[in-house]
């Protein structure tokens, strides 16, 4: 059977393969010995079926090497992919919250705060922060999304092992739920202060919040870096 | 990239990590100015100003990303790389990375709360934030010691102490 870019096939299964970055595909589970190894640690396995939801841990060093994924992995990934990328357009686009003392207002977006930290001159923070709460959120997203796609489809997509890199390499840097409870904090913090007024923008950060950490999940990169079935 | 130039990098990283941690700390992080009352807060000092305040439990939140998660990053990653071509321990680094990857960001609490707390703090002599000096070096050694996770992967612990050393 011919594989296509990002798709593996065992046992009738789907996997979702994402290679960690920097590296052309997925780590070699297979010696020349044509023994199943760790690629943590090189320990060689017991080869065993699993079923959807099972993992082949290693005894030696503790790394998962292989994770049953079940046929519903990818559809997963691409509706949580999918309303994560709504949910982003919508957390940028809506105030959080509102601060309010002695009758003065002030509303906070996302990138409100970025652009605060720019205007002081602060840059590298303001660049810091936009990355990991806008634009690796959204890009981990988008590459998940795709991927997740073209495994969906069954389809051919071009570029579908470039876009599972990108999503693995900007998936660390993608801090939304850390954003969430900063959010959570700040608002701890200025209610001793002044009035805070919640908007709808903090909603669509907590579900931005719980796209993103239900991704992380499903697509658990411990030991070498592969969120796979098997 | 070589195993060997990923182990030098880390080294460089967790070095430029462990440089930035002591001003990260000592200096302020942000100025806070409210009808007249001024503080210059460190990490610590607003870990303190929420402990005072009566809220504990916000405060150990920030306490434990903001200060413990750091420090045991930046501790972890040096017994690791110092262990690095040695036999010994090989599993509990192995594990201690894979924990150091779920924790290490959430140490980014203290530098998104400054970015809320600027956005708001824009009501001139009523209520104003500014973010400090501090906050340079604070987020400087979070992305040292992210990036430092990130390249040194768990497969270089493993590695036989010859190809090691290579």
């Amino acid at each position: 059977m011919r594989r296509r870019a990002g798709q593996n096939f065992r046992h009738g299964q789907p996997m979702l393969a994402i290679p960690p970055p920097g590296r052309a595909g997925p780590p070699r589970l297979m010696g020349a010995d044509g023994k199943q190894r760790c690629p943590v640690c090189g320990a060689v396995m017991a080869r065993r079926e699993l079923r959807p939801g099972q993992e082949l841990r290693c005894r030696r060093c503790g790394s998962t090497v292989r994770r049953a994924a079940g046929e519903l992995l990818a559809p997963l990934c691409w509706a949580l992919a999918t309303t994560g990328l709504i949910v982003w357009g919508l957390a940028v686009c809506t105030p959080i919250l509102t601060f309010e003392i002695a009758g003065r207002e002030q509303s906070n977006w996302i990138w409100t705060g970025i652009a605060g930290l720019a205007a002081q001159g602060y840059w590298p923070v303001a660049v810091l922060v936009f990355f990991s709460a806008m634009a690796a959120p959204v890009l981990h997203l988008a590459a998940v999304w795709y991927v997740s796609g073209a495994l969906s489809s069954g389809g051919r997509w071009p570029g579908a092992e470039r876009a599972a890199r990108l999503a693995r390499a900007v998936a660390p840097w993608s801090l939304t739920p850390v954003f969430a409870v900063a959010c959570g904090v700040a608002v701890v913090k200025l209610e001793m202060l002044g009035r805070v007024e919640w908007h709808q923008g903090a909603f669509w950060v907590l579900a931005l919040a719980a796209c993103s950490f239900a991704l992380a999940r499903l697509l658990d990169d411990r030991g070498p870096g592969e969120a796979r079935g098997g | 990239m070589t195993d060997a130039g990923r182990v030098e990098l880390a080294r460089a990283l967790v070095a430029g990590g462990l440089v930035c941690y002591a001003p990260a700390n000592l200096l302020p992080v942000m100025t806070i100015a409210m009808t007249g009352e001024v503080d210059r807060l460190t990490v610590l000092g607003g870990v303190r100003e929420l402990y005072e305040s009566g809220l504990a439990p916000v405060a150990a939140v920030v306490f434990a990303a903001s200060f413990v998660v750091p420090l045991a990053k930046l501790l972890c990653l040096s017994w690791v790389l110092l262990l690095h071509g040695s036999a010994g321990w090989r599993r509990e680094r192995t594990a201690a990375l894979r924990v150091l990857k779920l924790i290490g960001s959430w140490s980014m609490v203290d530098v998104f709360l400054l970015s809320v707390l600027v956005a708001v703090g824009q009501l001139g002599a009523l209520a104003s934030v500014r973010s400090e000096p501090g906050v340079c070096f604070f987020a400087a050694m979070l992305l040292f010691t992210l990036a430092a996770g990130e390249v040194y992967e768990p497969r270089l612990i493993w590695q036989r102490r010859e190809a090691a050393a290579a």
